[in-house]
């Protein structure tokens, strides 16, 4: 039972850090319209670039995760206005290899000016803290906070301002939007911008406790597609809610497979749900 | 359509026949016989998980030819040197390997780090009659059916795991968890420990990683809930550093044992002083205080070395060695001629310039290396070597009292 | 350098093989599959295995690789084929990432990343030296049988109908056709050959190990297709045969690039077969060779929208 109880913080903490590239994921596809891979280069462009901020400048991890969306956020809209603006007339399919070309550029681009070797954050080795009998690891704990925290300033950003629901409104009826004025380039560059930048966040996220290297993106990519696809593809709350279903299904795994299986758990929950119910748990029916 | 097709065929085989009758014309491969400079070369881990070692074997390999090339070459040739870097991987390995033998007509590859690349290129070194002289450990490999043209400075396995199941023996350890990475020599390794521990009453526990993993939470949580007093973190060094923090932070407060070519200086920078402190290291030491070993440190211009540029020196020299007594700058030479020079019944030396004169006056030679005193059984492994107990102190390896 | 030059030859015949795959599954069927490598995967450790571990001669590891392939397929687009395209192309990475970790993890089958070495290399005793060219001239027999057969598909009914459903499938169900029995179909014959690529680059390397299927390899055979003509079978072995040949030439580079590190030039190599696929995709997406229009419209009859 305490280990039951175990898995599940821990679920909840990597599901939390999950969901945040998965919500830059969706943001783009929902806006649009094609499934974007290079989210996966775009968070090792985030993670180095937090990890330049903080191990090489010395400066303090809050500053850095504010640096990794900047920069994962410019750099997004940027390869996307050269690399896929061209292709826009393309179907989404095109879209999405040359986003996978795009992407295979991005992490080569990171590797021949960092090479392979991991890296690792300039943030002290604590020790676990036993709370309530379970154990929880601070820096996860605080990835999660910020995790929760960028959520939390995104929704508000969606519902409060007036771009927001502009992008909203473009989300829903790219038609609609068009007519009253919305101007949908300005609505990509925004949503790309805002994708990648948590896209960048999330590959910060997920080596600021262990390491990062420019393969980081590509091996969470599977999970984060995962989170997307289970939420609703396209669905920003359902890429939050898909985040933690991910997150707690691979650690409620270990139950049953070794831990070296936990990759595949994403793959098995994207076949589940696209066999039981395509369109996800929050998405809207659509053909 | 139907023309362009037809044109099309015919110039896909045209062109495959010309492919396949060129060889009929133009003899490629053996070219390191005869006249001609003589060619050896390293295949090394210049990027990867062996990476923090390639590039001293390739130091070394480069000084020692270049000073048997300044004392006029061997057998009156010059040494031409090849490097590749086979990125730890086994399969960019198998591409390298083939580039050095059939472009580059080696008669050795040499310094092999990774046993699953070792694994990956000897059959190709022994289809082609080219010598491996390398590092890897792996039971495995000595015994596929080489034909002799395997031989490796460093213990295998076997030799290597007797030590950690006596460290646990030692310790006296109630219950020993090993976790190892996936690699040629896991299974073996678990076995030889159970074998040697379980009749001692120790309970042993085993579990393989996923090694390229950046966080290893849920292995150490498995292994925290067993509780047990020892542990053998057996991974390669980037590995180990993930592996070290993630023990530091589950607050893991037993013994651990570590191969020393994991747990290196880098090792101890990577994971940061207190997550390294008090491991144990086990590693076969280098000849250390022999001549070999001082002569090395200063050809390299290092006062600190460790056990695979002292192999990698090892290979170069005796490669060398075995060419000028075989007269042929063939990888068969080197396979028909290295034990005569790295044990025969003469008087001991230690670098390849004395060897080459002495061999060229006719007499016997015995070499003795930097890493040891390079003694082969019949089937490519090291006969004798010595292994020592290290324990990471304040951020310093030092040796361990038992 | 012959011997070199031979080997690279081989590896460009067995792209071509996994090119014509794709070519069948997406050129012509419509269905994108990123996870190519997984068949390939497939098929080499079915041929490696039967042949090391039960000694079956090597012509039986080959067919079995392409029949086994293709029974996996068979059975795991019974799920997926009705997905739309970008759903495809998620769970097909998928599909591959799991043959790689589960290669990677049943160790007691597949011996895990230790790999499975000493695949046997059909007459390699007898042949000697001449093996290289050997193997070559038995790849390049099997290419041509296989590129007959699927120009042979590509041209016949069965072809038309796939391509009708690459096209608009609810209107080639409402002609009547079985739009998941083709599909399905399509993709066993093209897994079994991207199987029999696997099982042909064990016996040729004799050593295979899970670290060589990654996604790459998937995605040269993209590059291939997209450079060579989709939908065009020809165009398919082209494509392969430059991607082949591009990819191993900058292995040459090494040397007369000396302040580049080696894995600044892997980075460029990989980087540049990227950027020439976008660019590809962005100038010219169908390839050097154009798909070819059926016979009844070449002519210059109204054509159809390609």
């Amino acid at each position: 039972m305490e280990q039951l109880l175990q898995l599940v913080a821990n679920g909840l903490m990597s599901g939390a850090v999950l969901a945040v590239p998965a919500i830059g994921l969706s943001t783009i596809f929902a806006v649009l319209r094609f499934a974007d891979f290079a989210v996966a280069g775009h968070m090792a462009v985030g993670a180095f670039a937090g990890w330049y901020v903080n191990a090489v400048l010395g400066l303090p991890a809050g500053v850095a995760v504010a640096a990794a969306f900047a920069v994962a956020g410019l750099v997004g809209i940027g390869t996307h206005e050269a690399a896929l603006r061209p292709l826009r007339a393309a179907s989404s399919l095109t879209l999405a290899i040359a986003s996978i070309a795009l992407n295979l550029m991005l992490e080569n681009a990171i590797r021949f000016g960092f090479g392979n070797e991991p890296r690792t954050f300039a943030i002290p080795l604590m020790r676990e803290w036993s709370v309530a009998g379970l154990r929880i690891a601070p820096q996860q704990a605080g990835n999660a906070a910020i995790a929760v925290t960028a959520m939390a300033v995104l929704f508000l950003f969606l519902s409060l301002t007036a771009t927001g629901k502009a992008m909203r409104a473009v989300a829903d009826n790219p038609a609609l939007a068009d007519s009253k004025g919305i101007d949908p380039a300005r609505m990509a560059r925004l949503a790309v911008g805002l994708g990648m930048g948590l896209a960048g966040i999330g590959g910060m996220l997920v080596g600021l406790d262990s390491a990062i290297d420019p393969l980081i993106g590509f091996r969470a990519i599977l999970s984060v597609f995962a989170a997307a696809v289970v939420g609703g593809f396209g669905s920003i709350p359902g890429a939050a809610i898909g985040g933690f279903a991910i997150g707690l299904a691979e650690e409620l795994s270990l139950l049953a497979v070794p831990p070296t299986y936990k990759g595949a758990i994403g793959f098995v929950a994207i076949l589940a749900i696209l066999t039981l119910r395509p369109r996800g748990l929050l998405g809207a029916a659509h053909a | 359509m139907r023309i362009l097709e037809t044109t099309t065929r015919r110039r896909v085989l045209g062109g495959g026949l010309g492919l396949i009758a060129a060889p009929v014309v133009l003899r490629s491969g053996a070219l390191a016989q005869g006249s001609g400079p003589v060619r050896i070369a390293g295949l090394v881990s210049l990027t990867g998980g062996g990476g923090a070692f390639g590039p001293n074997s390739r130091l070394a390999h480069q000084a020692v030819v270049d000073e048997v090339n300044a004392a006029g070459g061997v057998l009156g040739r010059k040494i031409e040197y090849f490097a590749e870097d086979d990125e730890t991987n086994p399969e960019a390995a198998v591409r390298a390997a083939r580039k050095l033998i059939d472009v580059d007509g080696t008669a050795a590859i040499m310094s092999v780090w990774a046993s699953a690349v070792g694994s990956a290129v000897l059959p190709l070194c022994w289809e082609n009659k080219v010598m491996m002289l390398a590092i890897c450990a792996a039971d495995s490999i000595a015994q596929m059916p080489h034909q002799g043209y395997f031989v490796r400075t460093q213990p295998h396995t076997e030799l290597q795991t007797k030590q950690f199941a006596n460290f646990a023996i030692q310790q006296g350890l109630k219950h020993f968890y090993v976790m190892m990475p996936q690699t040629p020599f896991t299974e073996a390794t678990f076995k030889i420990v159970k074998e040697l521990c379980e009749p001692k009453g120790i309970k042993i526990s085993t579990l393989i990683y996923d090694a390229k993993k950046t966080s290893l939470r849920s292995e150490i949580d498995e292994m925290m809930r067993a509780n047990p007093d020892g542990l053998m973190m057996g991974g390669y060094q980037p590995d180990d550093i993930v592996f070290a923090k993630d023990l530091y932070r589950a607050g893991y407060k037993g013994k651990v044992v570590a191969f020393a070519y994991g747990a290196t200086p880098q090792f101890i920078e990577g994971a940061g002083k207190e997550a390294a402190e008090g491991i144990y290291t086990i590693e076969p030491v280098p000849a250390n205080g022999s001549t070999a070993y001082e002569r090395l440190k200063k050809l390299v211009k290092k006062d600190q070395l460790d056990t695979y540029i002292c192999q990698a020196y090892d290979h170069a020299n005796l490669a060398i060695l075995a060419i000028a007594k075989g007269g042929a700058g063939t990888g068969t030479a080197i396979r028909d001629n290295i034990r005569k020079v790295s044990d025969g019944p003469g008087a001991k030396v230690d670098n390849a310039l004395d060897g080459l004169k002495a061999i060229a006056a006719g007499q016997e030679i015995n070499y003795e290396g930097a890493s040891g005193p390079c003694k082969f059984d019949p089937i490519g492994n090291i006969v004798e070597v010595a292994f020592r107990l290290n324990q990471i102190r304040d951020g310093k390896i030092v040796e361990a009292k038992a | 350098m012959t011997a070199y030059l031979l080997a690279m030859a081989t590896f460009a015949a067995i792209y071509a093989l996994l090119a014509l795959a794709l070519n069948l599954m997406w050129g012509i069927a419509g269905m994108v599959n990123l996870g190519l490598v997984g068949f390939y995967a497939i098929g080499a450790y079915a041929s490696a295995l039967l042949t090391t571990r039960l000694g079956l001669p090597v012509a039986l590891g080959l067919a079995a690789a392409a029949a086994g392939t293709s029974a996996v397929a068979a059975l795991t687009t019974l799920g997926v084929t009705r997905l739309r395209e970008d759903y495809l192309a998620i769970v097909t990475l998928g599909f591959a990432e799991v043959v790689r970790i589960i290669a990677e993890n049943e160790i007691w089958l597949t011996r895990g990343t230790d790999g499975i070495s000493g695949i046997p290399q059909p007459l390699k005793a007898a042949l000697g030296t001449g093996f290289n060219a050997g193997y070559l001239l038995f790849c390049l027999g099997i290419l041509a049988a296989v590129l007959f057969v699927v120009e042979r598909l590509r041209a016949s009914p069965f072809g038309r109908v796939l391509r009708a459903i690459r096209e608009d499938q609810q209107i080639a169900a409402f002609a009547g056709k079985n739009v998941l029995a083709f599909k399905v179909k399509a993709f066993a014959i093209g897994a079994a050959i991207a199987g029999l690529a696997g099982a042909l680059y064990g016996h040729y390397t004799s050593y295979i190990s899970p670290e060589i299927f990654v996604p790459l390899v998937t995605i040269y055979t993209f590059l291939a297709l997209a450079a060579g003509g989709v939908g065009n079978n020809w165009g398919a072995v082209l494509g392969a045969v430059i991607v082949v040949f591009f990819v191993e030439s900058t292995r040459f580079l090494i040397g007369s690039v000396p302040w580049l590190l080696p894995v600044q030039l892997a980075a460029l190599r990989e980087f540049l077969v990227g950027l020439g696929l976008l660019l590809i995709l962005i100038m010219r997406p169908r390839g050097i060779f154009p798909e070819p229009l059926p016979r009844l419209l070449r002519g210059g009859a109204a054509g159809r929208p390609s």
